[in-house]
């Protein structure tokens, strides 16, 4: 996994991310976070890629105090 | 003799099919004939006891009957089907047709059997996407069809009557005996043999067994007798199958709703069967009473809702209905000291993906040869070890993909369903997310990567590739295994020098093996410009499937099962090696 920036623009991404949420409601906004990850799941392909990233995503959600132990 | 077409006639419920209704299926009923220990009072040892007359203990009788082996096969009743329930699996996959094909009984299933290859998934009111099975280079060598439906009491009235048919030929009703009415009630085993208690409507008696293979299904009592520890995982989704027969029947195509808009959103599935019977399989709230969802005016009701306006009753017959809830289990070990666990005795999966029957035919047939091997004593003891090895790791699989596909069906509330939204979004418009929608993963011939009877090259399944005899008139794969007679066979491509002639020779003579030399070219074309093959038989592959199917290998030691024990490029200590992996360590 990626851990060094890749993102070509990571401003313009991440406005057009945020852009892409503006008039959503919440569900519909989960909805949109589901479809995205599906698609760039595929975009990326590789079983451990994936699985690496999934456990990264998991892990940074863990408070810092449990991350330590 | 099973009637072409059944009658339709009041079934009566049983076996814990207690909501089932309909008008049913009349099943042929065979004869109860007293067993010999009954006058004698002798205590008999068989070599083979087979429990269970059902899809396993049928295919496991009949090839080893076509081994030659001795077997007695009990049933507790004296029919097909389970009484009162009788449509249970529908779909027979290719290596299961395979499997029939080389029984005998193949010709008969295609006669008045469905082909379809066609599925379209739909969610809502529209279709997510089709495919085509046969467009799939997994099923395309084949001589059998990706898949034929019909119900499940046909292909066992079928392998009943050739048990009979073959029986009457060899004239040796004693060679594989079927006992009928006979239950057992008690069993114990010791180091060398089992005993079991057997009842009947003449009486008791009592039998000694080397091997017992439990075929009785899932609720086999041998798991208790024998203190198998199980790993399950109960499945809280329910179903309700109607069985129904329309005057204008659909198209011959699965269709399958994810979330279909007359059953609530639920899935709903669609098939059809022999006799112009469609299975209507409708998933219920989970909370549904298996009652009510299985009277006759709900079943109607959902017919209605289905084809969008009040049918009938006389456009269609309701033959049969039966609600359901699935649960996933499996043995951790498949052999207990003399039994041997068979079918869903073994193992248990939900429907998705006809995994259940199927695999149950393929256990069988993976353990006949290897008791008539050891039977004729062509291999150790040690070779029966491997049909653990094997099934086990196919029925983990069969477990693990069965599960995922009922995930996908019934997600949880929140995230499951999110995503479940999400796969069948994109699926509409990107062919990517086509394989995220999970309605089933079709039964195909499971992978064994870690038998002691397989090198790391084999262990996959060789599907009914057809060739040429060396006349040129048509035979196949399955003709070729008959030849055989439960022997290894040994295909070399291409043309052999002397000395490699010599070892193959030798290991034959040694082994017991069978060898067929198999040539590209049709004859007069001969490689090496002479004569027929230089080895005694030979084939032609003029197309190279056979060849292409083994990877370019030049030998392919193939087992009675059509799997693949090794493959090799040299006619050296790597073929011996695998000779005698595949036998058990025998030389």
């Amino acid at each position: 996994m990626k851990t060094q920036l890749n993102l070509e623009d990571a401003d313009q991404f991440y406005e057009n991310l945020m852009d892409a949420h503006l008039s959503l409601t919440r569900e519909q906004s989960e909805a949109l976070n589901a479809r995205l990850v599906l698609i760039l799941a595929n975009e990326l392909g590789g079983t451990e890629r994936l699985a690496a990233c999934l456990a990264a995503a998991v892990d940074a959600g863990k408070s810092p105090h449990l991350q330590q132990s | 003799m099973l009637q072409a077409t059944p009658n339709y006639t009041q079934a009566p419920a049983a076996n814990g099919y207690e909501f089932s209704t309909g008008t049913g299926y009349q099943l042929p009923e065979y004869p109860f004939t007293p067993p010999p220990e009954l006058t004698t009072g002798q205590v008999m040892r068989h070599d083979i006891v087979i429990v269970g007359a059902g899809l396993a203990g049928l295919t496991l009788a009949c090839a080893l009957q076509q081994y030659g082996i001795r077997a007695i096969l009990l049933d507790e009743d004296n029919t097909v089907g389970v009484k009162g329930a009788s449509s249970r699996g529908i779909c027979y996959a290719q290596k299961t047709l395979e499997i029939f094909k080389r029984l005998g009984i193949y010709e008969r299933i295609a006669a008045i059997g469905v082909q379809w290859s066609v599925g379209r998934t739909f969610a809502g009111h529209d279709e997510v996407y089709s495919f085509d099975l046969r467009q799939q280079t997994t099923h395309n060598v084949s001589q059998q069809p990706p898949f034929i439906n019909i119900q499940q009491f046909y292909v066992e009235g079928f392998l009943v009557e050739q048990l009979y048919k073959n029986a009457k030929e060899t004239q040796d009703a004693q060679q594989v005996e079927l006992r009928w009415n006979n239950r057992i009630t008690a069993f114990e085993q010791k180091a060398d043999f089992a005993t079991l208690s057997i009842a009947t409507p003449a009486g008791a008696y009592t039998i000694e067994a080397a091997h017992v293979i439990d075929c009785s299904g899932a609720r086999s009592p041998f798991r208790a007798w024998c203190q198998a520890s199980v790993t399950a995982k109960k499945g809280y989704d329910r179903w309700c199958i109607a069985d129904v027969r329309f005057k204008n029947p659909p198209p011959v195509e699965r269709h399958t709703w994810i979330e279909a808009p007359f059953n609530e959103g639920r899935a709903v599935w669609q098939h059809l069967m022999a006799d112009g019977v469609w299975r209507i399989d409708y998933q219920m709230r989970p909370d549904a009473d298996p009652e009510e969802v299985s009277r006759e005016d709900v079943v109607r009701q959902r017919i209605n809702g289905q084809l969008g306006r009040k049918v009938h009753a006389s456009e269609y017959e309701i033959v049969w209905v039966g609600p359901y809830a699935y649960r996933s289990e499996c043995l951790d070990q498949l052999r207990h000291g003399r039994v041997f666990f068979v079918g869903d005795a073994a193992h248990v999966v939900s429907p998705f993906g006809a995994r259940g029957g199927n695999s149950g035919v393929q256990d069988a047939d993976n353990l006949a040869w290897k008791l008539a091997a050891v039977m004729q004593r062509r291999a150790t003891p040690a070779l029966l070890h491997s049909y653990h090895e094997e099934r086990h790791e196919a029925a983990t699989h069969n477990v693990l993909v069965t599960n995922r596909t009922a995930r996908f069906l019934r997600p949880s509330d929140g995230a499951e369903r999110v995503f479940r939204t999400a796969a069948i979004s994109l699926a509409k418009r990107h062919a990517f997310a086509r394989q995220l929608v999970n309605t089933g993963r079709m039964s195909a011939p499971n992978v064994y990567s870690r038998s002691s009877a397989c090198t790391p090259a084999g262990g996959r399944a060789l599907q009914n590739v057809a060739l040429r005899w060396a006349d040129g008139s048509p035979g196949d794969v399955a003709d070729l295994l008959k030849w055989a007679e439960g022997r290894l066979l040994l295909l070399v491509f291409g043309v052999l020098t002397k000395g490699q002639a010599r070892h193959i020779i030798m290991l034959t003579r040694q082994t017991d093996m069978r060898c067929v030399q198999v040539l590209g070219q049709v004859l007069g074309g001969m490689p090496g410009g002479k004569g027929p093959g230089t080895a005694k038989e030979h084939v032609l592959d003029p197309e190279g499937h056979l060849a292409a199917s083994l990877g370019g290998a030049f030998w392919a030691l193939l087992r009675p099962d059509s799997y693949i024990a090794a493959t090799g490029q040299q006619i050296d200590a790597e073929l011996t090696r695998a000779l005698t992996t595949a036998c058990g360590d025998m030389f």
